[in-house]
């Protein structure tokens, strides 16, 4: 059957179409003024202050001990991470879920060019709202006099990761338009950083420092940011992996036959597989990385630069008429220091070998139990070298059973102190080092039955400390017994023997 | 011709929705009319290039939709409005419009002239800032129509254009499309036998996949007369019989 009408076709001029740029930058203004992610981030908010903001004031005051939670074990990503699949699962599904597909389809510009202005207005959202929630918990403990610096590189990956997730939840919501999009996405997401956080609590090395919330090697007990800068390798590494899962989400949306033509379809494909690419490229890399003493390196991505000593003017102060200085961002510590070591340098003032000098040193990243010593004693003249990041830092802990009391803090310089000053190292030392070490404490102030448990605390967890009886404890009654003058000639008579671990308990007076 | 249909047909499955429909037609307004089922909205998603035709030759403006870069030429000039007519919640009546000027690449500086022209087409000018969720089915189905207008079509698709319209706004719709088929090849799908009847110059009617009749709708009325065909209106009569005849038709067949 055919039908028609004769009226001629009118012709008209083709459009003119040069201006595209501009109509993509309206249509992003739109789809930005009627996103719906703003309607969520409230909720963000509140979650974001909740588990990423309140846990880290109950920590020390330095920005790698505050950022330890929120930024290290990823829990910024953790409460935007699900929210923003959810909505970005929703924005995706839009077309679909509301009827427009027909429509949308018939019109010129390629369907997958229109939908990545959705994703971008959904992600400028998510994205902008990471940076400024992140930007108002730093400025806020800037307020608080936080010391160090931030972790800009891990604020670089959580805001890729919250990109990655808008990716990855517009490309659920694409394929799949419907209501329960959303909630899949959602849970999907939730479900991703739970398996992230929990492989990534049994991996130090290896694969796994690629997930985001792995902040094995990263953070924790070292002065990042404070003594050398934040090293970028694994942040670089994990933005390449974030990135990449990203870029194949959103290269995937523009694959099927309607995202748009040829080219762009073959443009959307190199996307997908570029974004592949850039996920096995970052897990390569964090396969290679080893923990150096600044953290966590990768050979192929270090630069020798990051290693080089942040320069600061030291905070400074004197304990038993030796100069005590510090980084100062631990300057409200050092009344602290400077009382926890006055007791044991008045114990040894004279001595050979009595520091002339206390400083504070970088504490370094090991992964051998333990760790570093963190006060040293060494050099011509002696400089007593401290590791306060080592420490358990007077204050609330965050990751202790209860706050850290000053007398706790003290107990432990004292005893760091006087493991250095006999060469006992980090471990025990001989009987009749342990023996000189006792009596140092004793006096100090640290009664005989305090010290074995004030070691046993100093080594972790283990058995329960003994008594302080037996020969050790006998040879440090008797030297804690002999008039101070006679104690200090006998040490300064026998101090290097003491230290060459070359005494016995029998040659103790 | 604006629109070139040689052989059309659409199979679902083992359905046959249109079934070898020709069809050419110029500037004007062409009513499609026909039964729930017959392939109309099938027939009129292949022409809006949604859905790829199972067989058959398929030009619109000149050019054929089965290659990319014409079909993209072709859907800066194409209008649409579908049966079913999804929008928004959050965008105001004016942003919805606005947003398929610029998915149809209208050029920046057109825009908004084209988006007030269209909004006030359609009597929605008070409520182009008005949220979609806020209005009436008849204000959404005006809406759609506005954007479907909004780019100055040469070929406008509309499917089921007047439902939800109250009797004003049918009238006002109905000179509108008499207005833009002074310009452009307009064809309408409707249930609405009165809408051809005061709007159209031409009227083709489908049923099960078919076109089986085409004329004016003088013509279409005059198949109704002394037959004793089911209607209230002497088009409504018309429109029975040539049914009735069809069907008698294919089943003696």
């Amino acid at each position: 059957m055919t039908a028609a009408t004769a009226a001629p076709v009118r012709q008209r001029t083709p459009r003119a179409t040069g201006a595209v740029p501009l109509n993509a930058t309206r249509l992003l203004w739109i789809e930005l003024r009627r996103n719906a992610m703003p309607w969520i981030l409230p909720l963000i908010a509140a979650l974001f202050w909740f588990d990423s903001y309140r846990p880290s004031t109950g920590t020390v005051p330095l920005y790698a001990l505050r950022t330890y939670w929120n930024m290290g074990q990823g829990h910024t990503i953790v409460d935007f991470g699900p929210f923003v699949a959810g909505v970005a699962a929703w924005m995706g599904s839009r077309d679909g879920r509301r009827g427009l597909a027909d429509l949308v389809t018939a019109t010129a510009r390629p369907r997958w060019a229109a939908r990545l202005a959705t994703w971008a207005a959904t992600a400028i959202w998510a994205v902008a709202a990471y940076l400024v929630f992140v930007g108002v918990m730093f400025a806020w403990y800037a307020h608080q006099g936080v010391g160090g610096s931030p972790p800009w590189w891990w604020v670089a990956v959580g805001a890729t990761a919250v990109t990655a997730f808008s990716a990855a939840g517009f490309a659920i919501g694409a394929y799949w338009p419907s209501r329960f999009a959303a909630p899949v996405a959602a849970f999907g997401g939730f479900l991703a950083m739970a398996m992230s956080s929990q492989t990534g609590f049994n991996y130090a090395s290896g694969w796994a420092l690629i997930l985001p919330t792995n902040s094995n090697g990263t953070f924790d007990q070292a002065d990042s940011g404070i003594f050398y800068p934040w090293p970028p390798d694994l942040p670089i590494a994990r933005i390449m992996f974030l990135a990449g899962i990203a870029a194949a989400a959103l290269g995937l949306t523009g694959l099927p036959a309607r995202a748009g033509g040829p080219w762009l379809r073959r443009a959307a494909a190199i996307v997908t597989l570029t974004g592949v690419a850039s996920v096995a490229i970052g897990v390569g890399l964090a396969d290679t990385a080893r923990l150096s003493a600044h953290g966590m390196v990768i050979p192929a991505l270090h630069d020798a630069a990051n290693d080089a000593r942040i320069t600061y003017t030291p905070a400074c102060g004197r304990a038993a008429g030796v100069p005590v200085c510090l980084n100062p961002a631990y300057r409200r510590w050092l009344p602290d220091v400077n009382a926890a070591l006055a007791p044991v340098l008045a114990e040894v003032a004279g001595l050979p070998g009595t520091p002339v000098r206390a400083t504070q040193v970088a504490a370094a990243y090991s992964s051998s139990a333990g760790g570093p010593q963190a006060i040293t004693l060494g050099g011509q003249p002696p400089v007593l070298r401290l590791s306060l990041g080592s420490f358990d830092l007077p204050g609330p802990c965050g990751f202790c059973d209860r706050p850290v009391a000053t007398k706790q803090f003290a107990d432990q310089v004292r005893l760091g102190f006087a493991q250095a000053f006999v060469g006992a190292g980090n471990g025990s030392g001989s009987p009749a080092q342990q023996a000189v070490l006792a009596a140092l404490l004793r006096g100090a102030g640290i009664p005989f039955a305090a010290q074995p448990g004030l070691m046993a605390a100093k080594n972790g967890p283990g058995p329960p400390p003994a008594a302080a009886t037996g020969p050790v404890y006998a040879a440090a009654q008797r030297l804690t017994t002999l008039p101070a003058a006679a104690r200090h000639a006998w040490l300064a008579a026998h101090l290097a023997a003491l230290r060459a671990g070359q005494l016995t308990l029998k040659e103790l007076p | 011709m604006n629109v070139d249909i040689t052989g059309l047909t659409r199979r679902f499955g083992r359905t046959q929705a249109v079934a070898g429909v020709s069809l050419e037609a110029g500037a004007g307004v062409f009513g499609l009319l026909g039964p729930n089922g017959a392939g109309k909205t099938s027939l009129l998603r292949m022409m809006a290039t949604v859905l790829p035709p199972t067989s058959g030759r398929l030009r619109l403006l000149g050019r054929d939709p089965g290659s990319y870069g014409p079909r993209r030429e072709i859907r800066r000039r194409l209008g649409y409005l579908p049966q079913n007519l999804g929008y928004y919640p959050g965008f105001t009546a004016a942003e919805f419009v606005e947003y398929f000027a610029l998915l149809k690449e209208m050029p920046p500086g057109e825009v908004p002239r084209a988006v007030a022209a269209a909004i006030e087409h359609v009597g929605l000018g008070d409520k182009a800032r008005a949220k979609l969720r806020t209005l009436s089915g008849g204000m959404l189905r005006r809406a759609g129509i506005a954007q479907a207008i909004v780019n100055e079509p040469e070929l406008l698709l509309l499917d089921e254009p007047t439902a939800g319209l109250d009797p004003e706004q049918r009238v006002a719709f109905r000179a509108l499309l008499r207005d833009l088929g002074q310009r452009a090849t307009v064809i309408v799908s409707t249930h609405l036998v009165e809408d051809v009847g005061a709007a159209c110059t031409e009227v083709a009617l489908m049923d099960a996949g078919r076109i089986v009749f085409h004329g004016t709708p003088d013509e279409l009325t005059a198949r109704g007369e002394g037959t004793g065909a089911a209607g209230d209106a002497p088009l409504e009569r018309g429109y029975s019989a040539v049914l009735a005849a069809a069907r008698s038709s294919t089943a003696v067949a």
